[in-house]
């Protein structure tokens, strides 16, 4: 299969490049233009596992390439073989084009054309709640953190017991809007989104493309299908990235330099049931496969063998990547295993997402170590203690406590990592707090974040700790040193930031957007920021790894639904430098 | 004093045209509206039969009348033209009456075909004065009208003979003519502008990958030469349907004829005709004179759900700004009312495109999204969760809860796969046949909808077990599994119900809905029918929760909408404003049929079709109600 896939490459990849010329209808060159190279044929692919390749099996990827032009309004992106173009511009018409052209004159767009090319976040933006700033963050933090609010469909018009249905369902599939909320969201969605379709003029326009652009090549790789949601995945030492389809327990391992994937399937026990011990809550989707529901991903710097968390179970898994086996490891206790880290002495570190606690898996012992984060008070105690007889009970008869704006009973530790110094940052993202943890003596600290939406945070290389505050839009830095915290708006408007990640060699932060169809770097040193516009609209990222080798950063296009984004179908993303 | 006059000439001519129903749907334009205004709110509660016309069917056919239909809304004919109000009955009889009495004056019997499963209905025949022929002859006013077994019949408007030329004798052969009436047929009236008369056609719906083609045909009015054919799905060779079932609309200012094109065969699998399918699901406007495609709009692509464009194409005055564009409304199965430049086909309110979800059927390349305007809202919520489950007791309710758990349900253009899949709506709308009326200059479209959900599955060929269905569509409340013949699948479909056999969705079951579409809002909701006669026995008091319904409604200058279409055989009148019923009769079979209403020598009568509909289970018969007030 290997050499078919090479094969395959050999007579599409370019064996030559030439450059495609954009410019406005007067023939003004237009710079920042995204010009996106599509292979025609999509190579033939062995999907005959319920629409996904078999356990072991390898496809190849149809690879897409994206360029910007630059001053001149050139892009170097032609290539031989057959491909089709895309060319987009910031105020200009798309336009396809199935043979490579020499050059391109893009039409304006009109005004109408104009305000709905706008991505989400402006639009969402100037939804303000009837200034109610407290309800505007609890809708963000219980509904965009899927997909994208404010999007042209999000926009229809709806009356209002359409906008109650919508808000119940999600509830269902697992957002937590209080029921008190319910009602007044739907009103003021159904009147805020007429008033901004009656004057879409008070819309800001979006953040120019910058000249930078021209200095990247985004190259993505097409995974999975429209069911599935590639969520968090890993740059591994040995080349390959592996990222999981959170829906249906598979791991892909892709090899960047040829576009070949082979699939993984994560095992479960005989006795576990779809959706695991929380119970299955997407009955009514067509099909579905996450017994483990395969979530974040860690490598150990010992043999590289990666970790796992499979949030459905009790368990923490380890996938042998010389083997291709995998290990389940039982846990003692703790409910949803989320966000993992590793550490220098072989620890893996991982948020318990539910039962409000840190694992640390020791491997050279095969231990679990369990650390309790504080409840906020004494009914939160009472939940969390209660867990273990909540879950004893069959999942369609679970008791669930009505969700209310503090989330009582989730204080929900998400974020973690392991700061230079070996300590363990977690943060809490209903509980605005975050933890600090000494793996040496257990203790643990808790710091009041005086921001919003503390999902995910990095360890700088000063061991400084960077978070994302979702609801506030913010990226903020905690310096442990100081006890000081310093917020530093985001580039974009109404952005709402799910993760981020450090380059610790370059100093730079890269937050992850999804509102805006974008991807933030923020130079530490300079304190300025980078926006990069994603090829595909509707592009939700929830993580980002970083070559060390280039500064290459990837993410991956994890809306859900997935097939509301465009192209329908989930990919994995790298923003690699041009050489000069 | 001369401005008076003609603002004068100019109101009157305005209101003795409106006070006419000289088309199926009141105008070219289809807007169910009239200027009459006699029978108001204040005294609707006055209004009485005031003649009951019987056509005879169900005395001369009485083993076919459980397959019938009664759709027709008549017409009133000028005073050239005999001044009768003229209908048609399922087999395509011909009845002229005296509007003021209901008495017959002549009928012209075709002699259809009786013969298959498909049900016999007419929604109604097509007046035109043929200025080719000299004032007097016989058939200088003719009445037009296509058959159950695909004949276009012209007879004399004033004795109902045939028009001897046209075609052979009065008659030309459509388009499928000897082909069975299952598999290609007619139901609305054809459509006579400009000396053209333009068909369209029934086309069997799921049965066959190749269905007959949905060709439109257009023929001199006079002689009955074919002019010009269209065909909706030229270069699909694997294809056939997207066929014009829905009364069509003329616009001769702008010389364009506009259709509303149906799915491609077969309707649930789309495997043989890849792409979007362009002209199917879609409004088309033609060319008056040579046929040619003016524009397009596709409201679905690639349909997997029997998505037809099922009601006529509302030509109306959209006025907004202080700007006044000639629009189109067109009301959909989904839910939606689409709003166009009925010049350029361009859409009055922003498209966006809605990411939907993916096909599972290997080969399937389903549409990854589909067009979905902006405003106003979808007239119907196509999402249904367990959670929303409804019965009337604790036990059938957790069975609806228990079957949704169990249905694949992503919401609107989820498509089927071999998993019971929820439809909702599923093909019979959302809006149908019965259209909208549109409320004078206001942009108001008042609209009656259908909200029960149905739910679907494809079922492999090879597994053979189970028995197939002859229909094309299920009956109130049962199931159907019909082959698709070409393909690798038989379709199952059928009505989402309780043990009881009450729809799984909280009333109502149907409703009529008011839409403002220049503000692209919902001004008001009612349910539209009482479910008192669906139990296992009637119930002597109404339960308004809405029933399922065919046929549509009218809107007058009165304030008042009138509309049959239930399954409780009531013929209502809602206060236009806010939707409140001020009048209702009982009559004694449902009016699966649009009413119209006109003045005759003084006096507004209001009419409708009561002779119910195969599809309803329902009692059949072969009533015309004439309601007015008592005489002055």
């Amino acid at each position: 299969m290997r050499l078919l896939a090479l094969s395959v490459l050999l007579f599409t990849a370019p064996v030559f490049a030439a450059e495609i010329q954009v410019t406005d209808a007067q023939g003004k060159p237009l710079a920042q233009a995204m010009v996106t190279r599509t292979p025609v044929e999509v190579p033939a692919a062995d999907l005959s596992d319920d629409g996904y390749a078999p356990h072991g099996v390898t496809n190849v990827s149809a690879v897409t390439v994206t360029r910007f032009t630059d001053a001149e309004g050139k892009a170097d992106i032609i290539a031989e073989g057959k491909f089709s173009y895309r060319v987009r511009a910031q105020g200009y018409q798309d336009a396809w084009f199935n043979e490579a052209p020499e050059s391109v004159a893009l039409a304006p767009m009109n005004q109408t054309q104009l305000y709905a090319s706008y991505p989400s976040n402006v639009w969402l933006s100037q939804v303000d709640f009837d200034g109610d700033e407290a309800l505007k963050h609890t809708f963000q933090l219980n509904c965009a953190f899927c997909h994208q609010q404010a999007s042209p469909f999000m926009r229809n018009e709806r009356t209002i017991d359409q906008w109650v249905s919508i808000m119940e369902r999600m509830n269902t599939y697992g957002a937590r809007l209080p029921e008190d909320d319910i009602e007044p969201v739907s009103k003021i969605l159904q009147r805020e989104y007429r008033e901004l379709r009656e004057h879409p003029e008070r819309v800001p326009a979006p953040r120019k493309w910058e000249a930078h652009l021209s200095e990247v090549e985004m190259t993505e790789w097409p995974i999975g299908d429209g069911f599935s949601q590639m969520h968090d995945f890993l740059l591994h030492p040995n080349g390959m990235v592996y990222v999981g389809d959170n829906l249906f327990d598979r791991i892909y391992e892709i090899d960047t330099e040829t576009g070949e994937y082979t699939v993984y399937k994560v095992p479960h026990y005989e006795d576990a049931e779809l959706g695991g011990i929380l119970g299955n809550r997407f009955t009514v989707f067509p099909k579905m496969y996450n017994y483990m529901g395969v979530h974040s991903f860690a490598y150990s710097k010992k043999d590289g063998n990666i970790f796992i968390t499979p949030s459905m179970q009790q368990a923490l898994l380890e996938f042998d990547v010389e083997k291709k086996e995998f290990i389940i490891h039982d846990m003692p206790g703790g409910y949803y295993p989320h966000t993992i880290r590793t550490d220098d002495q072989d620890r893996v570190w991982f948020t318990l997402a539910l039962s409000s606690q840190v694992a640390m898996f020791d491997r050279s012992t095969g231990e679990f170590t369990l650390y309790d984060l504080p409840a906020r008070g004494f009914r939160e105690w009472m939940v969390l203690k209660s867990l273990p007889l909540i879950f004893s009970i069959d999942p369609e008869n679970r008791p669930t406590p009505s969700p209310n704006r503090e989330s009582t009973g989730l204080p929900m530790p998400y974020g973690i990592d392991v700061a230079p110094d070996g300590s363990v940052w977690v943060a809490r993202l209903y509980a605005n707090d975050l933890a600090h943890i000494d793996p040496d003596s257990g203790e643990i600290t808790m710091i009041d974040f005086p921001y919003e939406g503390p999902r995910r945070l990095r360890a700088d290389a000063d061991g400084n700790i960077w978070v994302v505050a979702f609801q506030n839009g913010l990226l903020v830095k905690y310096d442990p040193r100081e006890k000081a915290f310093t917020r530093y708006e985001l580039p974009v408007i109404n952005e709402l930031p799910y993760a981020l990640n450090v380059d610790r060699d370059r100093g730079v932060v890269w937050v992850n957007g999804n509102q805006s169809d974008t991807i933030l770097g923020f130079d530490i040193a300079t304190e300025s920021w980078k926006v990069y516009p994603m090829p595909r609209q509707r592009f939700f990222t929830r993580d980002i790894e970083i070559s060390e080798e280039d500064g290459a950063i990837y993410t991956s296009n994890s809306h859900f639904p997935t097939w509301q984004s465009e192209g329908a179908t989930p990919t994995l993303l790298r923003i690699t430098p041009l050489e000069e | 004093m001369r401005q008076i006059l003609l603002l004068c000439a100019s109101l009157c001519a305005a209101s003795a045209a409106a006070q006419d129903w000289q088309h199926y749907g009141g105008d070219p334009g289809g807007r169910h509206y009239s200027a009459a205004q006699q029978i108001t709110r204040e005294n609707v509660a006055q209004l009485q039969v005031a003649w009951v016309h019987r056509s005879g069917d169900s005395e001369k056919l009485p083993a076919w009348m459980e397959n019938t239909s009664a759709q027709a809304t008549p017409i009133l004919l000028p005073a050239a033209a005999g001044e009768s109000l003229v209908y048609c009955t399922p087999f395509n009889r011909i009845i002229a009456l005296d509007p003021g009495t209901g008495a017959q004056r002549w009928s012209h019997d075709p002699g259809i075909k009786l013969e298959g499963e498909r049900p016999f209905r007419c929604r109604g025949v097509t007046y035109h004065e043929e200025l080719r022929v000299d004032a007097g002859a016989p058939c200088r006013h003719r009445l037009f009208t296509n058959t159950h077994d695909r004949r276009l019949l012209a007879v004399d408007a004033l004795t109902g003979e045939a028009c001897a030329d046209f075609g052979d004798n009065g008659q030309v052969t459509l388009h499928g003519h000897g082909q069975p009436a299952d598999m290609i047929s007619n139901s609305s009236a054809p459509l006579a502008a400009s000396g053209l008369v333009i068909t369209g056609s029934t086309v069997v719906d799921f049965h066959y990958a190749r269905a007959p083609r949905g060709t439109v045909q257009a023929y001199d009015s006079l002689s009955g030469e074919l002019r010009w054919q269209f065909d909706p799905l030229e270069g699909h060779a694997g294809s056939g349907g997207a066929n014009v079932w829905a009364p069509m609309s003329v616009d001769e200012s702008l010389g364009l004829v506009y259709l509303p094109t149906s799915a491609p065969s077969p309707d649930y699998y789309g495997v043989n005709r890849p792409g979007t399918n362009r002209y199917a699901n879609s409004v088309v406007a033609l060319d008056l004179a040579s046929g040619a495609v003016r524009w397009h709009f596709q409201h679905v692509r690639h349909d997997l759900w029997d998505y037809d464009t099922p009601a006529q194409p509302i030509l109306f005055d959209w006025n907004k700004h202080g700007d006044s564009v000639p629009a189109l409304a067109q009301p959909t199965k989904q839910g939606f009312v689409f709003v166009l430049d009925r010049r350029t086909g361009e859409s009055l309110w922003e498209i966006t495109e809605q990411p939907v979800p993916p096909s599972q059927v290997p080969g399937e390349i389903a549409s990854p999204t589909q067009p979905k305007p902006i405003a106003p809202p979808q007239l119907l919520d196509s999402f249904l969760m367990p959670q929303q489950a409804w019965g009337l007791t604790p036990w059938d309710r957790g069975d609806c809860a228990r079957q949704l758990d169990e249905l694949d349900n992503l919401g609107l253009f989820t498509p089927l796969s071999e998993k019971l899949t929820l439809m909702l709506p599923g093909s019979l709308g959302g809006a149908n046949w019965g259209g909208g009326a549109i409320l004078g200059q206001s942009g108001v479209l008042i609209l009656n909808v259908n909200t029960a959900p149905f739910t679907g599955r494809l079922i492999p060929a090879d597994n053979r077990s189970g028995a197939r269905d002859a229909r094309d569509h299920p009956t109130a409340g049962q199931r159907m599994r019909v082959p698709m013949q070409g393909t690798p699948y038989d379709v199952e479909v059928g009505t989402l119900v309780s043990p009881l056999g009450i729809p799984c969705s909280p009333p109502p079951w149907g409703k009529l809905v008011a839409v403002d579409l220049v503000r692209g809002s919902i001004l008001w909701e009612q349910p539209l029918g009482s479910i008192h006669e669906l139990g296992p026995f009637p119930l002597p008091f109404h339960i308004n929760w809405g029933t399922p319904n065919l046929g549509g409604g009218i809107a007058t200058a009165g304030g008042l909408f009138f509309i049959g279409a239930t399954m409780d055989r009531q013929f209502r009148a809602f206060d236009t404003e806010s939707g409140e019923v001020l009048w209702r009769h009982t009559l004694p079979m449902d009016a699966a049929a649009t009413p119209m209403t006109y003045i005759y020598q003084g006096r507004q009568y209001v009419v409708v079709n009561a002779g119910g509909h195969a599809m309803f289970d329902r009692p059949q018969g072969d009533y015309l109600y004439a309601f007015a007030l008592d005489s002055q």
